[in-house]
């Protein structure tokens, strides 16, 4: 039986009606895994050991007729900056290569509850800074769709092992797309939720006040499934997390008014892109939707203020990584200033760095007002055009990203370029707002293309629901053989 | 000019740790003394991926430490970050308040010479206190233990309205009795939980515009604070007395070779880079509770002091005394309340003997049975002559252990005074017939001898004799020898 | 737009190579460039999110991590410190 084929939703069946175990769809996971890795190169880490135990307990308590989790024997892939006790958490940099977390992050106790198989971690661009996993320190990851081409980023990883069907399912995290863009890149369904929806606790902080973990499948119900496993409020550890329960999906598109920025689709943005997006729009509107014209004019600001706020906030949170308590430790043998310049210079690659210079920059005394608040007042205004856009409209369709996906190094010496990648879906996080990328066709190349849907906050039932009543018409969304 | 020719004036920014349960951010034992690094997690030691957790309660002091030095509440604030590398510091940034501290435009009252004088405090703000460096000559390097990492403190920053050392000393005793009036902080300067940034400046008298101030970071007794202001004033007054300029500069106290030496200049001034801290949200505390925080506040020390020294007519170095601990100031305030006995025997008592036993058992009024009506009874004894003082400190020993009626003590003990004059006359002239020396020195007009004498009487009746009695007895006899 | 990347760098405690300076003084400039035409801020007042607000920790104490887990990751510890080169401060 082909088990990595199957979506989660299957598997579960399978091992509620004992047709498999967990150790069975383990076993076929990790073959799976070694089969595709030297092409694909999505893991850091494979936990054999660790996933086999818990797949053993998964087994025991069905037959001891024990209740077992929502996500019982399903294997789900993380991200390396999500915290694993006892298991290396990397981030994909060499400043953390050894560093092995006392503690769980929150989402992990939340999996292991649900009874998920943890059968590795994923690659990753070095501190989730970058959009194509080239800027892991490790190695890059490829696109299962063309691997000479990239899988998009951060959580290229976590995309592209799920497009790849080493896993059915796994979490990224998403601060300015690095879920929504390479779902979109690599043609699987990848889910950011509302800001505060999931605990942030043990995700390895890039940009506090963005920074969400999100889902990834090949199916929009098994998103939903891990979605619903993972959000909640975390009253013990996280501040900025909120009271949301996931309700399940809303179902249909009857009378749903989706609304098209016209900042969307403009020069930046390919044609085959545009053309398959608007498709996409007009066979919801075929099933019942209404399409309503909107404008977000701040979008044209957008990438400038995330940019600011994103490296401000990275500059500081990246500070600690100082030879001192964990990780990459540099010259010990000199003064206490060599320590940290050769630890932080010899431990973070180039793109971190860039970005730590560039948030220090902004918040440098005289530069702050110029650059930091501005862009908070960017923050409100684009805050307040979606809140009045969606009094206009239910969901907002834009395309995940400007292309498809583009060969490996093409844009490595041109961080400027690398950033407009992420032109479409920076706002959503500016804005703390839920968003969803959908497969939606194929370009040139037979390369995928994201829809991207984004509604108001904690709208994670309507986004799915409208994902799902896009994916049955279409009769499932395309996998890649590999 | 003349050192007297210049006026010196002083800030201070007074850091006090708060006595809560629990870390600032985190679940951790708030404690000191510790075993290095037991009381840490993986919050207080800024591991990749943690998060804080504002605890309530450092909110709750600071607001009451807010009210207790009269200052606007902000119910509406938030955190920020401080950004600077320090190996006591894990995260590389400390979470403090910057520009919207939890309160803000105070003042307090402390008593210079007895007269009241008016600092302003420019504001109050909550912040964790960093981990703790250990320096050994015998090892290449140095130890961090992070246990004090996360401890909340709150920062206290005074005008510059202070103009003296002595001033400057006062207030920070002033800051400390209200920190321990309100139980918010243990204030123990010698562990490091009152700790004063001291600013400096000098002018001639009858400037207006201030001087270029230095600052001295981490000074850590009231003495200290006074001698590190002497020494700087002064070192001030000299450079502009042969025609230098002070520089804006960071000094560092050494209190024990009494000196003080360039830490930072203004060019390597730091850039701390503030922000909001995104991992916490802006808070709110209810006008209901701002205003039942307020309603906790006791009368402080100083207005109590003042108020003894009106109403009770006390000495105001006693009542300043009295007033300077809350738990016997509120004792007293009960005694006084009974109104069994006279104000100033209470004070006496209570500053006196009393403050003795607490003091060398090292413990506190309410840690012993002794009770108002006890007390003030046994107060009454004496003003009755039931007992004398001497007496009285053999039955204060009793009721300070065990509730017991002082008359109970007084009867099982055989304490009563004894006033009977032709009880005492075989005492008196048994003393007389034992001092031939002290009549005749009494004969030759030293008539203080008489002192003596009695005290020889008190002697022998075991503390029972009344002393007056005893004395006019002893007058008669001697003269008629 | 001039960027003292010199002084940056010593601010984000990283060593940039000379021969590089120019090289970041370049990217930097790019990607401030960007930003050159945000909107001015017209109020200047703090930033603060009143709508979604905070709830705070109650003071109750869970036990701390043992000590040797805190110390797994350091590179180097003595008697249950964290060593540090020598600091004078």
């Amino acid at each position: 039986m082909e088990l990595y084929k199957k979506s989660a939703a299957e598997l579960s069946k399978l091992l509620r009606s004992k047709e498999v175990s967990a150790c069975e769809i383990l076993d076929d996971t990790l073959a799976r895994i070694e089969a595709v890795e030297p092409q694909v190169d999505a893991f850091l880490s494979v936990t054999a050991q660790t996933a086999r135990e818990k797949a053993k307990a998964v087994d025991a308590k069905i037959a001891g007729g024990e209740a077992i989790g929502a996500l019982a024997g399903i294997p789900v892939g993380i991200k390396d900056n999500i915290c694993t006790k006892g298991i290396a958490t990397t981030c994909a940099s060499k400043m953390l290569e050894n560093f092995v977390p006392p503690y769980n992050a929150t989402v992990m106790d939340k999996l292991e509850a649900a009874d998920a198989v943890i059968p590795g971690k994923l690659n990753m661009d070095e501190f989730a800074m970058g959009g194509s996993c080239e800027n892991s320190h490790f190695k890059p990851t490829k696109n299962p769709w063309d691997t000479s081409r990239v899988p998009g980023g951060s959580s290229g990883g976590s995309a592209a092992s799920v497009a790849a069907c080493e896993v059915p399912l796994s979490l990224g995290s998403d601060t300015g797309g690095s879920v929504r863009c390479p779902a979109g890149l690599c043609g699987v369904v990848g889910l950011k939720p509302t800001y505060g929806a999931v605990s942030r606790f043990g995700l390895v902080a890039f940009a506090s006040s963005l920074d969400q973990i999100g889902p990834f499948g090949r199916t929009v119900d098994d998103v939903a499934m891990l979605f619903g496993a993972i959000c909640g409020k975390d009253s013990a550890h996280d501040a900025t997390s909120r009271d949301y329960q996931f309700p399940g999906m809303t179902e249909g598109v009857k009378g749903l008014r989706i609304g098209i920025p016209k900042e969307y689709f403009g020069s930046g943005i390919s044609e085959e892109v545009k053309t398959s997006v608007l498709k996409a729009v007009e066979e919801l509107r075929m099933l019942g939707a209404e399409v309503v014209e909107i404008s977000l004019p701040s979008t044209d600001y957008a990438l400038s203020a995330y940019y600011i706020l994103s490296s401000a906030e990275a500059s500081s949170n990246l500070a600690r990584y100082d030879g001192v308590k964990y990780g990459y430790s540099g010259n010990r043998k000199g003064s206490l200033n060599e320590l940290y310049l050769t630890t932080r210079s010899e431990g973070f690659g180039a793109e971190v760095k860039r970005r730590i210079m560039l948030g220090t920059y902004v918040l440098s005394s005289g530069y702050y007002d110029a650059y930091y608040k501005r862009a908070k007042m960017v923050q409100r205004m684009i805050g307040a055009e979606f809140e009045q856009a969606f009094q206009k409209c239910d969901v907002i369709a834009t395309p995940t990203t400007p292309s498809t996906a583009f060969k490996l190094g093409e844009k490595m010496n041109d961080p400027v370029e690398m950033y407009a990648s992420d032109v479409c879906t920076v706002t959503v996080n500016i804005a703390g707002l839920p968003g969803i990328s959908v497969p939606c066709g194929f370009g040139e190349g037979n390369l995928p293309i994201g829809l991207q849907l984004i509604g108001p906050k904690f709208s994670e039932a309507k986004l799915l629901g409208v994902a799902k009543t896009y994916e049955t018409a279409k009769g499932g969304f395309a996998v890649k053989e590999l | 000019m003349n050192r007297e020719d210049y006026e010196v004036i002083v800030g201070l920014e007074v850091h006090a740790e708060l006595c809560t349960e629990t870390k600032i951010f985190c679940s951790c034992k708030n404690a000191f003394g510790a075993e290095v690094n037991t009381l840490c997690c993986p919050v207080c030691m800024g591991m990749p991926g943690t998060l804080p957790m504002l605890n309530k309660q450092v909110v709750d002091y600071a607001i009451k430490m807010g009210h207790a030095l009269n200052c606007k509440i902000n119910r509406v604030t938030k955190t920020d970050r401080k950004n600077y590398f320090y190996p006591d510091l894990p995260k590389a940034y400390q979470i403090s308040q910057f520009d919207i501290p939890l309160c803000e435009n105070g003042s307090i009252d402390i008593l210079m010479d007895g007269q009241v004088r008016r600092i302003g405090i420019t504001r109050i703000h909550i912040e964790e206190d960093a981990g703790k460096l250990i320096r050994d000559d015998s090892f290449d390097g140095t130890l961090a233990d992070y246990n004090r990492c996360g401890v909340p403190l709150i920062e206290i920053v005074s005008e510059p309205d202070l103009r003296s050392a002595e001033e400057a000393k006062m207030y920070m005793e002033a800051i400390t009795n209200i920190l321990l009036y309100l139980g918010i902080s243990d204030a123990k300067m010698q562990e490091g939980s009152v700790r004063a940034d001291v600013n400096v400046s000098v002018r001639p008298r009858g400037q207006t515009k201030f001087g270029t101030r230095t600052e001295m970071k981490n000074v850590n007794s009231f003495g200290a604070v006074y001698r590190a202001i002497q020494y700087e004033a002064n070192r001030q007054i000299e450079v502009l007395e042969n025609g230098g300029v002070i520089e804006q500069e960071t000094r560092r106290w050494d209190d024990a070779k009494g000196v003080n030496f360039v830490l930072r200049t203004k060019e390597d001034a730091q850039d701390y880079r503030y922000f909001p801290e995104p991992d916490l949200l802006a808070f709110e505390v209810s006008e209901a509770h701002v205003q039942e925080l307020k309603d906790s506040i006791p009368e402080l020390p100083v207005a109590k002091t003042l108020r003894y020294v009106k109403d009770y007519k006390l000495q105001p170095v006693d009542a300043e005394l009295l007033a300077s601990n809350r738990a016997r100031s509120e004792f007293f305030d009960s005694c006084v309340k009974l109104g069994k006995c006279d104000t100033k025997l209470i004070c006496n008592w209570m500053i006196g003997d009393i403050a003795k036993i607490l003091n060398e058992r090292r413990i506190e009024i309410d840690d012993t049975a002794l009770t108002k009506e006890n007390l003030t009874e046994m107060i009454t004894l004496i003003e009755k002559g039931t007992i004398s003082n001497t007496a009285a400190k053999t039955v204060l020993d009793c009721i300070i252990e065990k509730d017991v009626a002082p008359q109970e003590v007084v009867k099982e003990k055989g304490l009563a005074q004894i006033s009977d004059s032709s009880a005492l006359e075989a005492i008196v002239q048994e003393v007389l017939a034992n001092n031939p020396k002290a009549i005749a020195d009494y004969k030759s007009g030293k008539t203080n001898v008489v002192g003596f004498l009695v005290g020889q009487c008190m002697k022998a009746s075991k503390g029972q004799g009344n002393p007056a009695i005893l004395r006019e007895m002893m007058l008669k006899a001697i003269d008629t020898l | 737009m001039e960027i003292d990347v010199r002084r940056v760098a010593k601010l984000a405690m990283l060593e940039i190579p000379e021969d590089e300076v120019e090289k970041y003084e370049k990217e930097l400039s790019r990607i401030v460039a960007m930003t050159e035409h945000l909107p001015e801020v017209e109020n200047a007042k703090t930033l603060i999110d009143t709508e979604n607000k905070m709830q705070l920790r109650e003071d109750v104490v869970e036990p701390s991590y043992p000590r040797d887990a805190m110390l797994k990751n350091v590179p180097q510890a003595i008697a249950g410190c964290i060593v540090v080169p020598k600091t004078v401060e």
